[in-house]
C-alpha cells in the first residue's frame, strides 16, 4: 500500500506512519513480554557445593518469582525472584540444621534473598540475565546465562551460575575456611513455566 | 627376603601390608580421639577429612590384606606355644581382622546416614553407602565408638603378645614379622 504511495506527502505520511510504530514499539512490547508462572512440582533452584572436599547438593524448597519473559522483547523481560532462605534442603539433617544459624543464612534475622534483573540479553548461547543478588543484604551482581525454549503455554527455563559465598557473608567466621566449605558454589536454576 | 610367605615367616607383602595398616590404624584412632575433642574449628573439619580419607584407605588396604592372606600361605606358629595359646592366637587375630573392617565401615556408615559427602584426600569421590537417616547415623556412631574401644582393647593385647615372645619366650614371632635377618 505505502509502496504505491509516490507523492511527496505519501512520503510524509509514510515517514510519519513509521515514526508512530516505532514510538510505540516500546508500549506494544511491554504488554508483548509475557508474564510466566512457575511450576514449582517440576521446578528447582538448585546449587552444588562442596563440604571437605565432597561434592554434595541442596536445593530451596520455597521460592516464588515474578517472570516476565518474551524472545523478542527482552528489553521489558524481567525476573524478580524471592527465595526463602529457611527452606533450604541439603538432605542431610545434620548439615541443615546449621544452617538457618547466624554464621549461615542467619534465617531469623534475613528470612528472604532476591535476585532481580536489571537487563535481560540474547548471547550466542541463549540468553544471559543481568541482576542484582541479595543475601543477607549483600547485594552484588551476578550474571546467569541461561537458556529459555517456549513451547505453547510452557517454557522451560535452565540457568547456572556460580558464586563465592563469602562475598555474600554465608559462612563466617569459623566456617569461612574453604577446607570446611567450599566458596564457590553453583546455583542451579531449572524451572518449568505456564503462561 | 621373599615378598610371598614361607611356611615359617611373612614375606615382603604381608609385612609391607602389615606395617602400612598399623600405621594407618594408629593415626587414624589419634586422629579420631583429638578431632571428637576440639571445638568447632577449620582444623576440626580437616582433621575429619583427614580421617575419613585414612579410614577408607585402611579399608581398601584391609581388603587387599585378607586377599592376598588368601592366596599366600599362613607361616606356621611356632611349636613353642601351646594348643590353648595357638586358639587364642586365632581367635585374637580373627577379632583383628573382623575389627579392621567394622572400624572403618562402621565409620562410612555413620558418615553416609549424615549423607556428608566423603572425597578422599581429595582425589575421588565416593559414593554413599546408605540414605539420609538420623536413626542409622546414630547406631552406627555408638557403633564406631564401640568398636574403637574393643580395637584398642585388642591392639593392647596384640602388642603386648608380641612383645612377650619377643622379650620373655625369646622366640622369633616379632622377628618374623620384622624386615630383619632371622636368627
Amino acid at each position: 500500500m505505502f509502496r504505491s504511495t509516490s507523492s511527496s506527502a505519501g512520503r510524509f505520511f509514510l515517514g510519519l506512519g513509521l515514526g508512530v510504530i516505532a514510538s510505540a514499539l516500546p508500549m506494544l512490547a511491554s504488554s508483548a513480554a509475557t508474564g510466566w508462572e512457575i511450576v514449582h512440582d517440576e521446578s528447582r533452584l538448585g546449587f552444588e557445593a562442596t563440604q571437605q572436599g565432597g561434592r554434595f547438593e541442596g536445593r530451596f524448597e520455597d521460592f516464588r518469582a515474578d517472570m516476565r519473559f518474551s524472545a523478542d522483547d527482552l528489553a521489558m523481560s524481567r525476573f524478580d525472584v524471592t527465595v526463602a532462605t529457611g527452606s533450604i534442603n541439603t538432605g542431610s539433617s545434620q548439615r541443615d540444621s546449621n544452617l538457618p544459624d547466624a554464621e549461615w543464612f542467619d534465617t531469623d534475622a534475613f528470612p528472604e534473598a532476591y535476585y532481580v534483573t536489571r537487563e535481560i540479553r540474547a548471547t550466542t548461547d541463549g540468553y544471559e540475565a543481568v541482576g542484582d543478588l541479595t543475601i543477607r543484604d549483600n547485594t552484588h551482581e551476578v550474571v546467569l546465562p541461561f537458556t529459555w525454549q517456549t513451547e505453547g503455554d510452557r517454557a522451560e527455563m535452565n540457568g547456572a551460575v556460580t558464586i563465592d559465598r563469602v562475598r555474600f557473608g554465608v559462612g563466617q567466621g569459623e566456617w569461612r575456611d574453604p577446607s570446611v566449605a567450599g566458596h564457590e558454589v553453583k546455583v542451579v536454576v531449572d524451572l518449568t513455566l505456564e503462561r | 627376603m621373599k615378598i610371598r610367605n614361607t611356611r615359617d615367616g611373612w614375606g615382603a607383602g604381608a609385612q609391607l601390608l602389615h606395617w602400612l595398616i598399623a600405621a594407618g590404624i594408629a593415626t587414624a584412632m589419634l586422629l579420631g580421639w583429638i578431632m571428637v575433642n576440639l571445638p568447632n574449628s577449620a582444623t576440626k573439619f580437616e582433621l575429619y577429612a583427614l580421617h575419613k580419607s585414612l579410614g577408607i584407605t585402611i579399608l581398601a588396604l584391609v581388603l587387599l590384606r585378607i586377599v592376598w592372606r588368601w592366596i599366600n600361605m599362613v607361616p606356621d606358629m611356632p611349636g613353642t606355644l601351646s594348643p590353648r595359646e595357638q586358639k587364642l592366637a586365632g581367635a585374637g587375630h580373627m577379632a583383628l581382622y573382623a575389627l579392621m573392617l567394622l572400624m572403618p565401615l562402621s565409620g562410612y556408615v555413620l558418615n553416609s546416614a549424615a549423607n556428608f559427602p566423603l572425597n578422599v584426600f581429595g582425589l575421588v569421590q565416593i559414593p554413599n553407602l546408605t540414605p539420609e537417616s538420623e536413626t542409622l547415623a546414630e547406631v552406627a556412631s555408638v557403633m564406631h565408638l564401640t568398636f574403637f574401644w574393643v580395637l584398642a582393647a585388642v591392639l593392647v593385647a596384640h602388642i603386648g603378645a608380641a612383645l612377650r615372645h619377643h622379650f620373655v619366650l625369646h622366640d622369633d614371632v616379632l622377628r618374623r614379622m620384622l624386615p630383619v635377618r632371622r636368627r
